[in-house]
C-alpha cells in the first residue's frame, strides 16, 4: 500500500486534527493519529474518546488500508519539508516509510482497530447553519465558559435553537455571555445541547476555515456532530443543566449608560495597571456625565482616570473585575457599548448600543 | 440468676480490668504515686518485661502503719476529701482505685515507712486477701513489688505480648513521665541490668540533656525554647523547628499541669500554629507544658486521663496557638535559656508564678558568640559593608542594633546562581535564594492582605450546598463572623444554604468544598481556619510565582539585603513549603572537613 501528496495537502488536516489530541497521554494510541485511505481518498482522523475531527483529502495511491501513526511526530515532519514537496507514506510491517525527495523517515505504526471511535447516538436534529453566523455566535459568547469548575456544567457552551433564533450561552458563575441570530429552519422542535469547552474551542477553529459557506449540524442525546467542507467534527455533550440563564439577566435597570467603547477600554487597561493584580478590582464611580475609574493595589498605589460618558442620574459607586470587562469590551464590535446599572450589589448589563444581540451580565464586587 | 451484689474481690477485678491493661499501666499508676507521694528519687525495677516482678521505690512521704491497710481497700485516697478538693485536684491520681485493682490480680507487697516513723511496715496481699502486716526495715518512703501479675486472671495473661513488648511499653511510659518532672530523678532497671539513670535536671542544659537522651539528639539541637504567660495560663517547653519534621505523630508530648494528656483541642491548636510552616503531611515534634489553675480544668473525664476539659477551652485553644505560633514565627538560633521551672514542684496557683523565660524579641539580638569565633572575628569585620553602601531599603533596625553583628551575616557570593554563600560570626551561612525570596514576599502579601479591607465576590449564580440541619443552624450563627470575611451564606430551607458571595481572592475555588470544611471545623472546633487558609494558599502562589528564580544574578547588595529582609521577616528559616531556607555551618563543622585543630 502506497499514498502520494502534496505536503500542504496533508499538513493542514494534520494541524487541524492536531488540537483533538490531548499532550499528556496515558493510552499510547491516542498521540496517534489514524490514516484511511479508501479510493483514491485519505481521510484523518484524530480524538481524545471525548472528540473526534476527520478531515478527508485526495490523495493518489494504491489499495485501501488503515493504521495509526504518531500524530505530533507526522506533523513535525510534515511541516519542516520544504513547500510543494511530495510525500509518500509506504506501510510496511509495523513501521510506516515516508519518503520525500531525499528524505526517509520510519515511524512506528499501531492497528487501526485498537483505535477509540465514538459511537454516536440516535440522530434527533439536522439543520443547516451560516458557517459566519455560527461562528460569530462562539466568538461573542465563548469567552465567559468555565475552566475546570467543580460544576462540570459550566465548563461548556449551552447551543440553543428553535425555527427562528440560534443561541449560544456561556458563564462561569461571574458573568454571563450570551448573544443570538435569527435563522430560518423548518424545524420547530426546540433543541438545547452543553458543548463542552474544549470541543467549543475546537469547533471556533474549525469554523474560521473558510472551506464552505453553510454547516450542517447533527444532534443527539448525547453527541453534536458539525459537517463543514471536508471536516466532519463529532463531540460528546456535557450531561447536565445549565443554569436558566434568562432569570439571571438583570431586568430592573434604571441606570443607563452610554460610552465610547475604545475611551472606556483604554481608560480601563491603564487603570487596571494598578488594581490588585489577582482579583483586579476596579471601582467605577458614575455622575451625570462622567465615570471616574479608581483603583489601588496591596502597596497602596493609585490610578484615577474619567471617562465622558452619556449618563443622567443619580451618582453610583461600584466596583467590577476589570478582567470581565476587558473582555466584553473585547468581543462587542460598535463604536458605543450601553452599560445597564441598577445598584451596587446587583449585576449589570452590557450590551452594543444599537442592538442586544449580544448581551454580556457581570456581577459587581465589594471592593 | 437473681439480682445479688458483687463480692468486693470481684469488683476490684472489674476496676482492675479498666485500669491494668497491661504492666506498662501499673507502673504508671505507681509512679504517679510515687510523685503525688513527693518523691524526687524513684527506682524502677523490671523483670520478665513486668509480667514477673514490678517493684517501684521511691523516697517520698510514706504510709504510717495503720494506713497501710487502708491503702488497699477500694475508694481510699490522701489525696482528695471532697468535692472542692477534687474540682481543683493537683496531683496525678485521686480516685483510690489503683492500689486495690493491682492488688487484686496479683500478689502485691507494700512496704514503706512515714516520714516520722522509727520503723517500716510490710504488708503482704495476694488476689486481693490481706496476709501479713510485719515490721521491716525500709528507709524512708514507699516501695510496691507487683509479683505475677493477671496469675489469677488467666485470660487476661493470655493478651499479654512477648516480655520485650511489654518491656518497651514501660519504657515507652517511663520516658513521657520523666519528661513531666525535671525534678526527679528516675532508674529504670530490667532484668537487673540498669537501663537509665536520669538526675533531677535542675539546670537548662541539664533538661536539654534529658530530652537528648530521651528523643535524640537532633530534637534537643533543633527545638525552639519557649514560655510566655498570659490570662493565668502558662505554655513552656520545646518546640521542634519546622525542619525537624517527622512523618509520624509519634514526638508529641503535651502536658497539662504535669499530666500528659493527648488531647483533641490541644493538638488541634498546635497543628495550626504549625500549619503555615509545615512540610505538607509531615507530624511537628514537641514537648510543651500547659499550667493553669486546676479549677479551669477537668481531668475526671477519661479512665486513663488521658483527655481533659478545659472550662475556656476557646481561650486555651488560642493561647497555645498565638504562643505557639508566635515562637516558630520568631524562631532564632538557639540559645541559652532560663530552666523549665517543674511543673508541680512548686504547686503555686496562678498567682504567683514564675518568671516568664526571656521575650523572643530578646532573644533576636543577643548573639551567641562562643569563644572560639573570637578569633574569626576580624576577618569577619573585613566583609561587613562601608557603611555609605549598607543596604538600607527596608526599615532598619534602630542604630544600637547596626553594631551588632546580623544574625544572617554578610554576602559573600553567589553559588550556580542558586545559593547565597554569607558568612557570620559562627561560619558559613548558606541560603536558598528563591526559598528565601518567596517566604519574604508570602508574608509581606500577607500582612498587606490583613491591614487592607475584604473584597468579596457576590455570585452570579448562587452555588447551594446541601447540609445537615445542625451545620445550616451553624452557619447561621455565624453568618456576621463569615461576612466579615467576604463569605456570605444564606440558608435556602432546613438543610440547604446558599453561597452568594465568596472572597474575592477565592474565587476560582470550589465554594461547595470550603463550606462544608469551614462547618465541619466549626463544629469539632468552635472556629474555623479555612478561608485564611485558603486565600494564604493564593497568596503563596503569587509569592511564588514573584520570587526571584534561580540563575538570577544578584549583585553583593541585593544580597546583603535579601538577608536583611530575612532577619526582620517572621517565619523566614522555612519556605511557603516548609523547607529550610538557610543552613549554617559552622566554623567547627567546617574545622572537622579539613581535620584541623586536631
Amino acid at each position: 500500500m502506497q499514498i502520494s501528496i502534496n505536503r500542504e495537502d496533508i499538513l493542514t488536516p494534520l494541524l487541524l486534527v492536531g488540537g483533538v489530541i490531548d499532550k499528556k497521554q496515558t493510552l499510547p494510541i491516542l498521540s496517534n493519529v489514524m490514516f484511511r485511505v479508501e479510493n483514491e481518498r485519505l481521510t484523518i482522523l484524530a480524538t481524545d474518546m471525548e472528540q473526534e475531527l476527520r478531515v478527508t483529502v485526495a490523495a493518489a495511491g494504491s489499495g485501501d488500508c488503515e493504521f495509526t501513526i504518531p500524530g505530533k511526530k507526522i506533523t513535525e515532519i510534515c511541516r519542516a519539508l520544504p513547500d510543494g514537496a511530495r510525500i509518500e507514506v509506504e506501510i510496511d510491517g509495523e513501521k510506516a516509510k515516508i519518503r520525500s525527495g531525499r528524505s526517509k523517515f520510519s515511524l512506528g505504526v499501531l492497528p487501526a482497530r485498537d483505535y477509540p471511535s465514538i459511537e454516536p447516538s440516535a440522530t434527533t436534529h439536522r439543520f443547516a447553519l451560516d458557517r459566519l453566523v455560527l461562528k460569530e455566535l462562539f466568538e461573542r459568547t465563548q469567552f465567559a465558559m468555565a475552566q475546570q469548575d467543580v460544576r462540570y456544567y459550566l465548563n461548556g457552551m449551552l447551543l440553543e435553537v428553535d425555527a427562528k433564533t440560534v443561541r449560544t450561552v456561556a458563564t462561569d458563575g461571574h458573568r454571563l455571555a450570551v448573544s443570538e441570530a435569527e435563522c430560518d429552519l423548518q424545524e420547530s422542535e426546540n433543541l438545547q445541547i452543553l458543548i463542552p469547552r474544549k470541543a467549543v474551542l475546537e469547533l471556533y477553529r474549525m469554523l474560521t476555515e473558510e472551506q464552505a459557506k453553510t454547516v450542517e449540524v447533527e444532534a443527539g442525546v448525547n453527541h453534536v456532530r458539525m459537517h463543514l467542507g471536508t471536516m466532519l467534527f463529532t463531540s460528546k455533550l456535557i450531561d447536565g443543566k445549565f443554569p436558566d440563564y434568562q432569570r439571571v439577566i438583570p431586568r430592573s435597570t434604571d441606570k443607563v449608560v452610554l460610552v465610547e467603547r475604545e475611551v472606556l477600554r483604554q481608560a480601563l487597561q491603564r487603570t487596571s495597571i494598578l488594581s490588585n493584580e489577582k482579583y483586579r478590582g476596579i471601582n467605577f464611580h458614575l455622575q451625570p456625565q462622567m465615570l471616574r475609574l479608581e483603583a489601588h493595589n496591596p502597596e497602596q498605589e493609585e490610578a484615577e482616570d474619567e471617562v465622558e460618558v452619556e449618563y443622567e442620574g443619580d451618582e453610583l459607586s461600584i466596583g467590577f473585575n476589570v478582567g470581565y470587562m476587558l473582555e466584553v469590551l473585547g468581543v462587542i464590535k460598535t463604536e458605543r457599548v450601553r452599560i445597564q446599572l441598577a445598584n451596587a450589589n446587583t449585576s449589570s448589563l452590557i450590551s452594543s448600543e444599537e442592538s442586544e444581540q449580544s448581551r454580556y451580565v457581570i456581577m459587581p464586587m465589594r471592593l | 440468676m437473681g439480682i445479688h451484689l458483687l463480692p468486693p474481690q470481684l469488683v476490684n477485678q472489674i476496676a482492675a480490668g479498666e485500669v491494668v491493661e497491661r504492666p506498662a499501666s501499673v507502673v504508671k499508676e505507681l509512679v504517679e504515686n510515687s510523685l503525688d507521694a513527693g518523691a524526687k528519687r524513684i527506682r524502677v525495677e523490671v523483670e520478665q518485661g513486668g509480667l514477673r516482678l514490678l517493684r517501684v521505690r521511691d523516697d517520698g512521704a510514706g504510709i504510717p502503719k495503720d494506713e497501710l491497710a487502708l491503702a488497699l481497700s477500694r475508694h481510699a485516697t490522701s489525696k482528695i476529701d471532697s468535692l472542692a478538693a477534687l474540682e481543683q485536684v493537683r496531683s496525678m491520681g485521686f480516685r483510690g482505685e489503683a492500689l486495690p485493682s493491682i492488688g487484686s490480680v496479683s500478689r502485691l507487697t507494700l512496704s514503706s515507712r512515714a516520714g516520722d516513723a522509727e520503723t517500716g511496715w510490710r504488708l503482704l496481699c495476694e488476689g486481693g486477701q490481706e496476709l501479713d502486716l510485719a515490721p521491716a526495715p525500709h528507709p524512708r518512703g514507699t516501695t510496691v513489688e507487683v509479683r505475677d501479675l493477671f496469675y489469677n486472671t488467666p485470660a487476661r495473661r493470655k493478651f499479654m505480648r512477648t516480655e520485650r513488648t511489654e518491656f518497651g511499653h514501660i519504657d515507652q511510659l517511663l520516658r513521657r513521665l520523666t519528661l513531666g518532672r525535671f525534678d526527679v530523678g528516675f532508674t529504670l532497671v530490667h532484668n537487673q541490668r540498669e537501663l537509665s539513670n536520669l538526675s533531677a535536671a535542675e539546670t537548662a542544659p541539664e533538661q536539654e540533656r534529658r530530652i537528648g537522651e530521651l528523643l535524640g539528639p537532633g530534637f534537643a539541637n533543633d527545638a525552639l525554647f519557649l514560655a510566655r504567660e498570659a490570662s493565668g495560663l502558662r505554655l513552656s517547653g520545646w518546640a521542634g523547628r519546622p525542619t525537624f519534621s517527622r512523618s509520624q505523630a509519634d514526638m508529641q508530648y503535651f502536658f497539662v499541669n504535669g499530666r500528659m494528656v493527648r488531647d483533641k483541642l490541644v493538638s488541634h491548636a498546635v497543628r495550626l500554629a504549625y500549619q503555615d510552616v509545615l512540610y505538607h503531611g509531615r507530624h511537628p515534634a514537641y514537648i510543651l507544658y500547659l499550667e493553669l489553675d486546676p479549677v479551669q480544668v477537668d481531668v475526671n473525664v477519661h479512665p486513663t486521663k488521658h483527655e481533659v476539659r478545659f472550662r475556656e477551652s476557646r481561650l486555651v485553644h488560642d493561647f497555645i496557638h498565638r504562643t505557639l505560633g508566635q515562637a516558630l514565627a520568631t524562631g532564632s538560633p538557639k540559645q541559652d535559656h532560663a530552666p523549665l521551672t517543674a511543673p508541680a514542684a512548686a504547686p503555686s496557683p496562678g498567682a504567683e508564678a514564675a518568671p516568664a523565660a526571656p521575650g523572643p524579641a530578646q532573644r533576636r539580638l543577643s548573639l551567641p558568640l562562643r569563644e572560639s569565633s573570637a578569633r574569626y572575628q576580624a576577618a569577619f569585620e573585613m566583609q561587613r559593608p562601608p557603611p555609605a553602601a549598607a543596604p538600607d531599603g527596608a526599615p532598619q533596625a534602630s542604630e544600637p542594633r547596626a553594631e551588632q553583628a546580623p544574625r544572617l551575616g554578610f554576602a559573600l557570593a553567589q553559588l550556580h546562581g542558586v545559593y547565597i554563600l554569607a558568612q557570620n560570626t559562627e561560619g558559613l551561612v548558606l541560603v536558598d535564594m528563591h526559598a528565601a525570596h518567596e517566604r519574604i514576599t508570602y508574608e509581606r502579601l500577607k500582612t498587606t492582605y490583613e491591614d487592607s479591607a475584604v473584597v468579596s465576590q457576590p455570585l452570579l449564580l448562587p452555588v447551594a450546598v446541601q447540609v445537615s440541619r445542625a451545620e445550616a443552624d451553624l452557619a447561621e450563627a455565624h453568618a456576621p463572623l463569615l461576612g466579615a470575611l467576604g463569605l456570605e451564606l444564606d440558608r435556602l430551607d432546613q438543610g440547604a444554604l446558599a453561597v452568594r458571595a465568596v472572597p474575592a481572592l477565592l474565587q476560582g475555588a470550589d465554594a461547595e468544598r470550603l463550606v462544608r470544611d469551614l462547618l465541619a471545623d466549626l463544629q469539632a472546633h468552635g472556629s474555623s481556619e479555612r478561608i485564611r487558609e485558603g486565600i494564604n494558599q493564593v497568596l503563596a502562589t503569587l509569592a511564588c510565582h514573584g520570587a526571584v528564580r534561580a540563575n538570577r544574578r544578584l549583585s553583593l547588595d541585593e544580597m546583603n539585603h535579601l538577608l536583611r529582609q530575612m532577619e526582620a521577616t517572621e517565619r523566614s528559616d522555612q519556605c511557603n513549603h516548609g523547607r529550610p531556607t538557610w543552613v549554617q555551618l559552622g566554623m567547627g563543622e567546617l574545622d572537622r572537613l579539613f581535620l584541623r585543630g586536631r
